[in-house]
């Protein structure tokens, strides 16, 4: 359209002209001359306004209800009669719009609510609107690159060095077969497809369980397990490649820029795991976390080949991963979880082999909460830390063992322990400090008024310590959402807002499923939860949560704390020692150290 | 299996007001509305009863994780 000529803002309504009003700013903005007319104008009188300029276009606004669709089309009419067709396009918006309404009522265009403005720039302007691809406005961020990983409590620093000396002094000697696998795992990637592997495959199957050996030998699979045939995996590439060319993706942060927000998937099977994770791109999740089955980390070994399985938890195996990055859009960052079980050195190589961003290790958690050896663990995870150097990938230590009942102080010396081996053998630890109503505050009482002190207390204690990235989770609120989806997205909503205000790098989220034990996670409980941080980031924007001064109470206790847990380590003279015997938590405190794994460590 | 079935990734989610005297009946009504439709992979996901009635939402599952799934044969993009 020529910018010469003025384009006409009509509000044809008693009250509302805001719509107009927003477009009137970026047609400004556009170069456009614009002349917006004050609500409760008559027909006739926008009619005159429109003969007496050299008007190029008339936009008018109005809300469908009783009667409307008369007067809009009465308008029509008008322009039709004062010969202004002939010279002037002729637009309708407001709620309820669609735009084949506004064909048969005669008008060359509507639009309805959720317009951009840039719709109808390219409208005026003759030009097909292209929505941008999916992930244009956003970028993979490197959550962990602002950080110096110095020591701001230099005591707690000098204690995890002891600490740390002691765990790569009393591993040096030792190895087990979940490394001894993913050595051999790492030969099987770099063969040749079609390429005879037997030799490789019969010393992988050495220090596999027997199901494992089962599988490879004789394709016997895992109960409730069937292979995807090619058909379904054609079916999925068509059903991939047509959702990613039609898909865009939202922002949810709205005028902040963190936190990254992560959802975790693991449905059981690759396939509904991708239908979920591409809504979830669609709705604004910016990173999605892969969970495996609970069967999986107590096996010695991986399958392969594409499989799905009917529970919880989906089957790592390099075919599946490989298919489910090939999903993703360029922006997703990825995580594959490594922190409990026997395969958790192979777990992170091949995550880092299919392209993950980042993966989970915790020798506390997985071994007094995840059920895997303490011995074993704290080896495997050493491997494990430097495949994840050696891959770049960043991964956080997670604190689940408050869940069973373990205190954030004792969890937090864990995790910190976990850290600093990593950030010793080169890797970029982040630090998860859990946003839950844990058992501890249960009992404590610490969450009898607010779920804000503890949680702030809990970031402030890590920040006094240490510079290093922060991601709570996972997923935040947890235990504080119930079977009602409106509840538990708004628990979910406010957990996420508190972890903004708190300036985190990153929250892991629920769905609003999320406290309903009776069947799978469904797509749009998803959707739910991230429609409703969407709406708490919109509330806050760049304000925030204001936490009382109990939270600096709090968290001056938990540093006191992992101090103390840190003392008590170095006074034993061994790590190892201390996670079988409760400084990290004890079985009164609901850890126990896990068997999986158990006497399995091999000398070198 | 009807098209609008088959193309509902995992579940149906229906929410309603029953005016019911306790919860058990609140349940039974949303089990019978579900199998009205034919729906047969059922459960209560919530539910909760004050004076009036009870709030539930009833689901559903068309798809579980392993099944065939229906949304697959429509991602054809002249469809």
């Amino acid at each position: 359209m020529n910018k010469e000529k003025t384009i006409l803002l009509a509000p044809l309504d008693p009250v509302h002209d805001i719509g107009l009003k927003i477009m009137k700013r970026a047609l400004d903005e556009a170069g456009y001359k614009t002349v917006l007319l004050p609500p409760d104008y008559q027909s006739e009188e926008i009619i005159k306004v429109a003969l007496e300029n050299d008007t190029g276009a008339i936009l008018v606004s109005r809300t469908l209800g009783y009667g409307v669709a008369e007067l809009l089309s009465k308008f029509a009419d008008l322009a039709e009669a004062a010969g202004l067709r002939e010279k002037a396009t002729l637009v309708m918006g407001g709620m309820g719009v669609r735009p084949e309404l506004a064909q048969e009522l005669g008008y060359d265009a509507g639009f309805g609510p959720g317009t951009k403005a840039e719709e109808l720039l390219a409208f005026l302007e003759g030009v097909e609107y292209v929505p941008e691809a999916a992930g244009a406005n956003k970028q993979k961020s490197d959550i962990t690159e602002p950080f110096s990983y110095k020591y701001k409590n230099k005591e707690i620093g000098e204690l995890l060095d002891k600490i740390v000396d002691n765990i790569l002094d009393w591993a040096k000697d030792k190895t087990s077969p979940g490394i001894k696998r993913a050595e051999v795992r790492e030969k099987l990637l770099e063969v040749p497809y079609g390429q005879d592997r037997t030799e490789l495959l019969d010393e992988y199957l050495s220090y596999c369980d027997q199901k494992i050996k089962d599988y490879y030998k004789d394709g016997v699979l895992p109960p409730k397990t069937r292979a995807l045939a090619q058909e379904e995996l054609d079916k999925l590439a068509e059903y991939v490649k047509v959702t990613q060319e039609r898909m865009s993706v939202q922002k949810i942060q709205h005028t902040r820029k963190k936190p990254t927000v992560f959802i975790q998937y693991g449905t059981g099977c690759p396939f509904m795991d991708i239908a979920h994770i591409k809504a979830c791109e669609a709705w604004g999740a910016d990173g999605v976390v892969h969970f495996d089955p609970s069967w999986g980390a107590r096996t010695e070994g991986f399958l392969e080949g594409y499989l799905t399985h009917e529970e919880d938890g989906s089957i790592i195996t390099p075919e599946n991963l490989m298919r489910i990055k090939g999903s993703l859009c360029d922006h997703t960052l990825w995580q594959v979880r490594a922190h409990r079980g026997l395969n958790t050195p192979e777990t992170v190589l091949l995550a880092g082999a299919m392209g993950a961003d980042m993966t989970k290790i915790n020798i506390a958690y997985g071994s007094l909460g995840g059920g895997t050896d303490p011995s074993r663990l704290t080896i495997d995870a050493i491997q494990a830390i430097k495949y994840a150097t050696k891959y770049n990938l960043s991964f956080d230590v997670v604190t689940n063992e408050e869940l069973c009942g373990v205190p954030a102080y004792k969890a937090f010396a864990g995790m910190l322990i976990t850290a600093h081996l990593g950030i010793r053998l080169g890797g970029r630890p982040m630090l998860q400090p859990l946003f839950c109503y844990s058992p501890e505050v249960m009992v404590s009482g610490d969450m009898e008024d607010n779920y804000i002190d503890f949680n702030a207390a809990k970031i402030r204690a890590l920040r006094s310590i240490v510079d290093a990235p922060i991601w709570p989770g996972a997923p935040i609120g947890f235990l504080t959402q119930t079977e009602d989806r409106v509840q538990s997205s708004m628990s979910t909503a406010l957990h996420g807002a508190l972890a903004a205000s708190l300036g985190v790098e990153a929250i892991s989220i629920a769905s609003s499923d999320e406290a309903y034990s009776g069947g799978p996670i469904a797509a749009p409980s998803r959707i739910d939860t991230l429609r409703a941080l969407k709406e708490a980031f919109r509330f806050f924007g760049k304000a925030g949560i204001q936490a009382t001064d109990n939270a600096d109470k709090m968290a001056e206790g938990i540093v006191k704390g992992i101090q103390g847990v840190l003392e008590t380590i170095v006074e034993k003279g061994s790590y190892v020692d201390s996670l079988y015997d409760g400084l990290l938590g004890s079985v009164a405190e609901g850890a126990y150290p896990g068997r999986a794994g158990r006497d399995s460590i091999i000398k070198k | 299996m009807e098209e609008c079935y088959k193309k509902i990734v995992d579940a149906v989610d229906i929410e309603t007001f029953f005016a019911c005297k306790d919860e058990e009946e609140g349940r039974t009504l949303a089990l019978k509305l579900l199998e009205s439709f034919g729906l047969k992979d059922t459960d209560i996901v919530f539910i909760q009863y004050e004076g009036p009635g009870a709030r539930v939402r009833a689901r559903g599952y068309i798809h579980r994780a392993g099944d065939r799934y229906g949304w697959l044969e429509g991602g054809k993009k002249d469809e």
